[in-house]
């Protein structure tokens, strides 16, 4: 028991020690980030995940709508559906869902780059000969996916929204001018900033994470495996951590 | 439709072929136990806490809006805690066991068919889709209904316990069944079971495809996981729509 605890508290503390390395490391080359490389993980993880986050946009906007809209009629508040379907897009279900998507879209993608070159000897070989891999390899990935994803989540919301209303007016027969209406005298700016923040947070979380578990890979083909299953799980329980803290505080400041 | 056909083609493929294996040669029961536990229970520790947390933040968020408008928060209450059973904690619980499952699974078998362990399989005259995939089939069908009790129970709690500690309201209003019905039940166990169906067919489905070493494994996960996430976003609304076009 005793033996388990202590393992335990030992892994916690080696996670967060890699994760603020990795992030101070991430800071200090900010400077000289390799442009080449940033762009490249910006097409890589954001451009070339548009399909699926549009795909992700369309359901999740459907499925509110779908769940949620249902107790709006309940209690008589259909006229409100754009707000509430709104609100609960761009402060809650948005930013959690396409983070989680994106959690194994990127997480996944990026921790199983970083395990092939570790464990290939590719990244000693950069130390070798006297380049960082921090400044060459991990800190433009860590940029260039956060960027990624918070471009991806503005594309997302917009579409989300789009189709909230469409199903809205198909599954309650709301007319379109109603649910925008709504959605525009009862929403404010704040609350679509707040989402983007949290999609921030969460696409940071991802890359950080992800470059942790990928850097941390030992051994073959078994090795990545367990690197890219580990960076999804670790995301995963990562975003819904951040989303408990983020979410009194941004509730606070945009309320 | 494609891509539709991309994420429900192989592992149907796989499903028709793992229940031929399970009417051929029944399944181990004992390997089907190794993975509940891997499945289960080494789960429920994500999803327990995933759902606590979320259950914490609707809650705070619904606070925030009803401030503003209603004025009462415990009005929302028994509406708050029948769309959680029903919709909410399905759709979350499915898809952080996609991710979660379908992650482990893939890996796994990727691993084995790259260090070509299937073909060491076949040549002992075993069939890999009965050794490999049916007792992970049926302990997925066994253990997501389970863990989607487990997360619905964690983000019913927290969100009475956050009313009551933080926010000084009547706590027990989330915990009130007064608008729950039989359906919804049914509705939200419905989803758990085709999720626990589909989610280990995608996840094999890509993991047993991989060829060719270590970069063949990090791809296999990448898109098994993707395919196992959209997947659940997709059963969860026709599921959804389903329930709401009969009326229940």
């Amino acid at each position: 028991m005793i033996r388990a605890l202590g393992a335990f508290g030992l892994s916690v503390a080696r996670l967060t020690g890699a994760l603020a390395l990795v992030l101070g490391r991430t800071a200090l080359s900010l400077p000289s980030l390799d442009r080449r490389e940033l762009m490249r993980s910006v097409v890589i993880f954001g451009f070339r995940s548009l399909p699926l986050a549009l795909m992700a946009a369309m359901l999740i906007g459907s499925t509110v709508v779908l769940q949620a809209g249902v107790y709006a009629v309940k209690f008589g508040a259909r006229l409100y559906t754009g707000w509430a379907a709104g609100y609960a897009l761009t402060r809650e279900f948005g930013p959690l869902l396409l983070g989680l998507v994106m959690a194994a879209r990127i997480g996944a993608r990026n921790a199983a780059e970083l395990a092939l070159l570790n464990i290939n000897g590719q990244i000693e070989g950069l130390r070798g000969i006297s380049l960082d891999p921090f400044r060459l390899l991990v800190a433009p990935r860590v940029v260039g996916s956060a960027i990624a994803i918070t471009s991806l989540g503005s594309v997302t919301f917009l579409v989300a929204v789009c189709f909230e209303a469409i199903s809205s007016y198909y599954s309650l027969g709301l007319p379109l001018r109603v649910f925008f209406n709504a959605f525009d005298e009862m929403l404010r700016v704040g609350d679509l900033i707040g989402g983007l923040a949290k999609t921030l947070a969460f696409g940071l979380a991802i890359a950080l994470v992800s470059t942790v578990a990928g850097l941390r890979a030992r051994g073959g083909a078994v090795g990545v495996g367990q690197a890219s299953a580990s960076a999804v799980v670790l995301s995963c329980a990562a975003i819904f951590s951040l989303d408990l803290l983020l979410t009194p505080f941004l509730t606070r400041l945009f309320s | 439709m494609s891509a539709l056909l991309r994420i429900f083609g192989a592992p149907a493929i796989l499903f028709v072929r793992t229940l031929a294996a399970i009417r051929r040669d029944g399944v181990n029961p004992r390997a089907t136990m190794v993975q509940v536990v891997e499945m289960g229970s080494k789960s429920s520790l994500l999803i327990l806490s995933g759902l606590a947390f979320f259950g914490a933040v609707m809650v705070t968020i619904a606070w925030a809006q009803a401030r503003k408008y209603t004025g009462n928060i415990t009005v929302v209450g028994p509406a708050y805690f029948e769309l959680m059973v029903r919709e909410f904690a399905p759709l979350l619980v499915a898809v952080l066991a996609a991710s979660r499952v379908g992650a482990s699974t893939s890996a796994e078998l990727a691993a084995m068919s790259v260090n070509e362990q299937l073909e060491a399989l076949e040549l002992c005259a075993a069939d890999p889709v009965s050794e490999l995939v049916s007792p992970r089939l049926l302990a997925s069908i066994i253990s997501l209904p389970a863990l989607m009790v487990i997360g619905t129970i964690a983000a019913t709690t927290s969100a009475s316990l956050v009313v009551t500690f933080a926010f000084g309201a009547d706590g027990s209003a989330f915990t009130d069944a007064r608008l729950l019905d039989p359906a919804d039940i049914v509705c939200a166990l419905v989803k758990a079971v085709c999720c626990g169906v589909f989610i280990p067919l995608a996840a094999a489905a890509r993991g047993l495809k991989a060829k060719g070493g270590a970069p063949a494994v990090g791809e296999a996960v990448t898109a098994a996981v993707v395919d196992a996430t959209m997947g659940c976003l997709l059963i969860d609304f026709v599921v959804a729509a389903a329930f709401l076009l009969i009326g229940v």
